[in-house]
């Protein structure tokens, strides 16, 4: 079950374009934190920020293999709210749809009257 | 600035602007598409059209009673309808626009819901948009 907590959090992350960008990185395979930095003109200090946003959203996971910082994708939180998104369209599909049939009711009413 | 988060859906009418318009201010018919379920029972509709006059549309849906209420803030017929939509999933406030142009045997309607949550005023502007081309984006 999708709480609202878990879906402010991961639209927050997914509102900011560095973070985006990381997590297009990242969906290509895991990759080492110090590699990552480096595309993005920031630090490594500015890119740890946007790792640990990431990170309580949980679409980044962690991992230490040595000395080297390890991320890769877990795309379960994007999945969750894209889900989230389809059903609030297709309540509203529904609706207009709706709004189309008693239209066309009205008129079947009046034909027969 | 703040962040707002959008959902656009568009859908053709074979009936003329003004008919589809009405409809949304029209109780009777209202209570047909407007928060209505298949298996709900609509109980109440009740509608104020005039800019700042309220609706409140009340359906039982199983054993418990959804309400949805609103607050008219443009009533341009047959172009216009815009209100506040009170949503107690994820939004404290949002706005639905219905924007209707005529179009071949009827119309086109252009339905916008746009939501502002308070705690995201502080993060960076980006809209539903943005949002959904991250998703897609970073899936690919």
């Amino acid at each position: 079950m999708l709480t609202d907590t878990h879906l402010d959090r991961t639209l927050t992350a997914l509102a900011d374009p560095t973070r985006r960008a990381i997590l297009q990185r990242l969906s290509l395979g895991e990759t080492r934190i110090s590699d990552l930095a480096r595309p993005f003109d920031m630090t490594l200090t500015g890119v740890s920020k946007h790792i640990r946003v990431l990170e309580a959203a949980e679409l980044v996971r962690r991992r230490k293999a040595g000395r080297e910082q390890l991320l890769t994708l877990n795309p379960e939180p994007m999945d969750a709210a894209r889900a989230w998104m389809d059903a609030q369209r297709a309540a509203w599909t529904a609706r207009l749809d709706a709004l189309d049939a008693a239209l066309r009711a009205q008129d079947a009413e009046g034909v027969a009257r | 600035m703040t962040k707002t988060v959008t959902l656009v859906v568009r859908r053709h009418y074979a009936f003329p602007p003004e008919r589809v318009f009405d409809a949304w201010l029209d109780p009777a018919l209202a209570g047909k598409f407007l928060f209505a379920t298949p298996d709900g029972i609509m109980l109440k509709v009740e509608i104020d059209p005039r800019v700042g006059g309220t609706f409140l549309i009340t359906e039982r849906r199983g054993d418990r009673d959804d309400e949805h209420r609103g607050t008219y803030l443009e009533i341009d017929r047959p172009r216009r309808l815009v209100f506040s939509f009170g949503d107690d999933r994820a939004f404290d406030a949002t706005t639905v626009t219905v924007d209707i142009a005529p179009a071949g045997d009827g119309c086109d309607l252009t339905l916008t819901h746009t939501g502002v949550e308070p705690q995201w005023e502080s993060q960076t502007n980006a809209g539903w948009t943005g949002i959904l081309e991250g998703l897609d984006a970073a899936l690919r």
